[in-house]
């Protein structure tokens, strides 16, 4: 498994963001649904190493991440693109993609290579020059797509990566994450469920800090028949957990 | 998202056996190619890291517009004080780099703080690199226009102490609020508190910078400091 979490906890103050999560993830595109503030983001920062865990235990590619050596093997191993992503209004983006693959140690030799890659895959190739405050919101994210991509990652954590992206854009991508799902574990937060039915394997609920569900796009769908809240099966199967789960 | 290959690979021009996608890529790779300074390739030299290298060069406070607005400060403060006789430079210069020091690194200051705390590079070398470069280019700049003031050896030389003690206590604040407005907020009301307070005791305003009595106070509250900061930073243990 290269996502193994025993009962994770995460306490800001008095709020439980995450209320004990137990969690195995093996390759493939995983999708981690649920609504604001279900603690979707805090269980995807704890992954990424940038939040420590309040209790629990977390392996992440066999490594713990409590041992400052494993942790920084983890990081290169590691693509992160966070819900808010700050940008270096001044760089290009082939200097915005280059600086986190020099930050995630990868050899100068191997670069340039790299960087061509990501940023041509998030199609962004007749943009590689153009500082990063010409850019539209949608271009933007492409950027930290690639950046969280050039090190062909073995984990990779996206939170909301189809934000402010248009369905054009959203469709292509979908078609990105099943190619990195072939390789890698690929976690996608997301509130957008046609994202998860599109593109992941298996999904996991999370509301008020607990998952709530964990299967397949189809059992979700499945779980949401009879369910009358929501447009399409998978935002039944939603709107049921949700609704069974806080009865 | 679809390559750019594809398309290139529908273009009947194309013998078959040619994967325009990679020919593509190698193009890419030798155009997109970035040459690191002069400057960056020392660093990188210097610290064993080309990332280390550089997110130095991309410190806020070390950025050409920052440091031009140093300069200008402390060449007024300069100015002023050959005009006065007032040591406005040595009164300045800790203030100026405890500025410099609270927005070197961190939430806020930096875009891209969330992401840089994922990456392999550690974020406290990066701060401790970036802060030790803002503090020394803020001491070059200063010593050159106390020393460009005409003022006597101890006024020249005698901020040095306090300035690491309120950059120190810049840089604690603004780790531990994670904010460096705040962070720059406690450094300069600190040092004004010292300076007002030293002068009323003596009727000097240099008396904060050539008095010895404070020279056993600045080192013990900016090694505080400092300890405030490697405790701030640490990765807490016990937790997997």
């Amino acid at each position: 498994m290269n996502i193994d979490i025993d009962h994770l906890t995460r306490k800001f103050g008095r709020t439980q963001a995450v209320a004990g999560v137990d969690l195995q993830v093996g390759p493939g595109v995983f999708g981690l649904l649920g609504p604001n503030g279900a603690g979707k983001t805090s269980l995807l920062r704890m992954m990424a190493t940038v939040l420590q865990p309040s209790s629990g235990s977390l392996q992440l590619l066999g490594r713990d991440p409590a041992s400052y050596s494993q942790r920084r093997e983890i990081r290169r191993r590691l693509g992160y693109l966070p819900q808010n992503l700050g940008y270096y209004p001044g760089f290009t983006v082939v200097e915005f993609v280059e600086y986190f693959a020099l930050l995630k140690e990868m050899l100068p030799a191997q670069i340039p290579a790299a960087v061509a890659v990501a940023v041509d895959r998030v199609e962004l190739g007749e943009r590689a020059n153009s500082k990063l405050r010409t850019l539209s919101g949608g271009m933007l994210r492409r950027v930290g797509i690639a950046q969280a991509i050039v090190n062909d990652p073995e984990l990779l954590l996206l939170d909301e990566p189809t934000a402010g992206l248009d369905p054009e854009q959203r469709v292509q991508f979908r078609t990105v994450l099943r190619e990195l799902g072939e390789m890698a574990t690929v976690v996608v937060s997301t509130h957008l469920v046609e994202d998860v039915g599109a593109a992941c394997t298996e999904v996991a609920l999370m509301d008020r800090g607990l998952i709530v569900f964990r299967g397949t796009p189809d059992g979700l769908r499945e779980r949401g028949v009879g369910h009358s809240l929501g447009d399409a099966p998978l935002e039944r199967g939603y709107s049921a957990v949700l609704a069974d789960g806080r009865a | 998202m679809s390559d750019m290959h594809t398309t290139g690979q529908e273009w009947d021009g194309a013998p078959p056996d040619v994967d325009l996608g990679r020919v593509w890529r190698a193009v890419a790779t030798e155009v997109w190619r970035r040459q690191p300074s002069w400057l960056e390739s020392r660093a990188a030299k210097w610290l064993g890291s080309p990332g280390l290298a550089r997110a130095l060069l991309t410190t806020p406070s070390l950025l050409v517009a920052w440091l031009i607005s140093t300069v200008v400060v402390l060449g007024v403060g300069a100015a002023a004080t050959v005009g006065t006789g007032l040591p406005l430079v040595a009164l300045l210069a800790p203030a100026v780099a405890g500025a410099g020091i609270a927005y070197a690194y961190g939430p806020g200051t930096d875009p891209a703080w969330e992401l840089s705390c994922s990456m392999p590079v550690s974020d406290r070398m990066v701060l401790l690199v970036r802060t030790v470069a803002v503090f020394a280019i803020n001491a070059g700049l200063g010593l050159a226009a106390s020393a460009a003031s005409g003022q006597a050896a101890p006024v020249t030389f005698g901020w040095l102490l306090p300035m690491a003690a309120v950059s120190a206590l810049a840089l604690a604040t603004a780790t531990v609020a994670r904010s460096a407005n705040v962070g720059v907020a406690a450094g300069m009301a600190g040092w004004a508190i010292t300076v007002l307070a030293a002068q009323a005791t003596s009727g000097q305003w240099s008396s904060a910078i050539t008095d010895w009595a404070l020279v056993a106070p600045y080192l013990i509250f900016a090694a505080c400091c400092v300890a405030v900061v490697i405790v701030a930073t640490r990765v807490p243990k016990g937790v997997s």
